[in-house]
């Protein structure tokens, strides 16, 4: 069935990223925002728009009933949840079907098996993905963590089930050490994802973070469009990503990526996800799976001139995948830069304030996604992101020189606003990040 | 809250389009006087009801619910006692553009109550959440609320539905109601004024601050 009109469960850059595929289908599109966002770039864009709530996100962007009570007297007929907020959640998937609107994303019963990472973990084993030697499933008693622990060896990680985004995960180096981590993550995995179950496994302190897009339809059809570098990273979020992969042997790469969609056949996933993997010395291991767009979706766009959130849509709507595997094809390299609003200098602490000056970048095979404008006050209650410049050039050294001159053309400023520029371009002009060289951990030991 | 600008972005639902609205809300206080003589003109005495006064009052109740609930706002609305004949007429191009369709497009004029109701001095009631609002407790029912009507706190001015979920809309001050501003069965926003009320407590007039 077609689609008429798309209510945009989310805000910022994705909610405009995701409205200008929808003008560009002649789908109708509809915003939703809290009391906070009122003047927020995706409301003025959008064809309509429905106030859901105050500005805590539990009240209005996480709030399930509001949404879908604004899709339903909007005259929507689809619900795209970007990602973050209700992007994951099975509930409101369920929820969207049984009011008559086409949740775009997979359906609800992959969402609440690779929502529990303790469960995906163990699907992805079972469909005969490489996983890190770790607990079978979760963890619930102390008396097994230490039974575990022995066997997994160290060191390693305990990670929440109900977790993702980085957050709910504790290194643990030594015996000394587990226990009291044992605790402290179950208690923040119940602070923070009301969920306090929790697995372990291996970890890797020298490895890479490689991701590998995903994308199935309701026919069978399941293509892989490669992999990206997301190794730099500030405390498991993510800062500077790429596609392809520096330096990748072909061969793991082919391998990689065959995993992924032997991952998603396996569970009958349909739409865009990413498939999470380590490379490490002994080969790479399964992750964790994301089943939604994600932040750095535009730099496989930029490499494979694929438009992912139209390829989304498309299979919401039932339409079967146009392209082959063989058709696609990656050229040259695209980097992707996140600019936050935090300040580097004060260990990251979000800076929020009035945009006086906003001029994004532009020139050649530069892209910016961003919600950001001169004036705009931004909201304190949401994520620092502010915009993401993606460079494309046909070879790496090109695409990272072309990055780094857009962002020193990026003019950001206002009272108390700091952003990550400044430490973005550091890490351009860094050696071992130039010769892609990089693991997981080159940004918190840098200093 | 009240901070939301009703002249913003030409947005659908929140395109509070003040035209009209405002013709509607004066003649429902008209309507809805509490002395129903003033609204008469000296046909009621010959009549000789006892009770007609309570007579007028009724069907002037019934003609504002009937104006509260039809598709759009009446063009004219004549009322003769004496052979007991209501007429309403409604702009068939007005009443067409609204719709009575249950989930209204958003590019209609729907959810209005900002531009017209800004102006409006008094303590405002606003939506809790996103849903439908209803100003009876069931269809054909009385209304919580009407116009003159005095209201303590905690007192219930009509229901919002959400996900088939029927959240009461209390007052949080006391005070005569001075208007509802929205229909019944329209869709509302969340923070969108719903009831306006002239608070009894005097020190604090003006409207609402809210955060």
């Amino acid at each position: 069935m077609g689609i008429g009109t798309v209510l945009v469960a989310n805000r910022g850059e994705i909610a405009l990223r995701v409205m200008r595929t929808c003008r560009e289908m002649g789908i109708r599109t509809v915003a939703v925002h809290s009391t906070a966002d009122q003047d927020s770039s995706h409301v003025r864009e959008a064809d309509a728009a429905v106030c859901i709530g105050p500005g805590a996100p539990r009240k209005s962007y996480l709030s399930a009933p509001a949404v879908v009570e604004a899709a339903l007297r909007s005259g929507a007929d689809a619900v795209h949840p970007g990602y973050g907020f209700l992007s994951e959640d099975p509930d409101f998937a369920e929820i969207c079907a049984e009011n008559g609107l086409t949740f775009i994303g997979p359906r609800p019963e992959v969402l609440s098996q690779l929502g529990d990472k303790a469960v995906a973990r163990s699907l992805m084993t079972d469909a005969g993905l490489p996983v890190l030697p770790g607990s079978p499933g979760t963890v619930d008693s102390a008396a097994e963590a230490s039974d575990l622990a022995g066997r997994i060896g160290y060191p390693l990680i305990i990670k929440a089930a109900a977790g993702g985004g980085g957050r709910g995960m504790t290194v643990v180096r030594t015996p000394s050490d587990l226990l009291p981590a044992y605790r402290q993550t179950r208690a923040t995995a119940q602070a923070v994802f009301g969920d306090n179950r929790v697995y372990m496994e291996r970890y890797c302190d020298s490895a890479r973070h490689i991701e590998v897009q995903v994308l199935a339809d309701g026919h069978g059809t399941v293509l892989h469009l490669g992999e990206r570098d997301c190794s730099v990273q500030r405390r498991h979020q993510k800062l500077i990503e790429e596609s392809p992969g520096p330096g990748l042997h072909p061969q793991l790469r082919s391998a990689i990526a065959r995993a992924a969609v032997r991952g998603a056949r396996a569970i009958g996933y349909t739409g865009a996800g990413t498939f999470e993997f380590l490379v490490h010395d002994e080969g790479f291991s399964f992750m964790e799976m994301n089943c939604r767009i994600q932040v750095e979706h535009p730099v496989t766009e930029a490499v494979y001139g694929v438009d992912l959130v139209r390829e989304q849509i498309r299979v919401a709507s039932g339409e079967a995948l146009r392209t082959t595997q063989e058709d696609l094809v990656p050229r040259g390299v695209a980097v992707e830069c996140r600019v936050n609003a935090e300040d580097p200098e004060r260990d990251f602490a979000p800076a929020p304030g009035t945009l006086e000056e906003f001029v994004p970048p532009g020139g050649p095979f530069v892209r910016v996604d961003t919600h950001g404008r001169a004036g705009w006050k931004v909201p304190p209650q949401y994520d620092s992101l502010l915009a993401k410049v993606i460079c494309w050039a046909p070879e790496r050294g090109e695409a990272l020189d072309r990055m780094d001159r857009a962002l020193a053309e990026f003019r950001i400023a206002g009272p108390g606003v700091h952003t990550t520029i400044p430490l973005l371009r550091d890490i351009i002009a860094d050696p071992v990040f130039r010769a892609g060289k990089h693991i997981t951990s080159f940004l918190d030991t840098r200093e | 809250m009240n901070g939301r600008d009703g002249n913003g972005p030409g947005h659908g639902i929140r395109n509070g389009n003040g035209n009209g609205r405002y013709y509607g809300e004066a003649l429902m206080n008209e309507l809805t006087q509490e002395s129903p003589r003033t609204t008469g003109d000296g046909t009621l005495a010959p009549l000789g009801y006892d009770n007609s006064g309570l007579a007028l009052t009724d069907i002037c109740r019934s003609i504002a619910e009937v104006v509260r609930v039809g598709p759009s706002r009446p063009r004219r609305v004549r009322i003769a006692l004496g052979a007991a004949s209501v007429e309403v007429e409604w702009d068939g191009e007005a009443a067409s553009a609204a719709g009575t369709a249950p989930a209204p497009h958003p590019s209609g004029p729907v959810a209005a109550g900002g531009a017209g109701t800004e102006a409006l001095e008094g303590h405002r009631e606003c939506a809790p959440l996103v849903g439908t609002f209803y100003a009876a407790p069931a269809p054909g029912a009385p209304p919580f609320v009407q116009p003159g009507d005095h209201v303590e706190e905690g007192q219930q001015l009509g229901i919002i539905e959400a996900m088939k979920l029927m959240n009461p809309l209390e007052a949080t001050r006391a005070g005569r109601v001075v208007e509802v501003l929205v229909g019944d069965g329209e869709p509302v926003e969340y923070g969108e004024p719903l009831v306006l009320i002239d608070p009894d407590d005097t020190g604090a007039g003006g409207p609402d601050e809210e955060g």
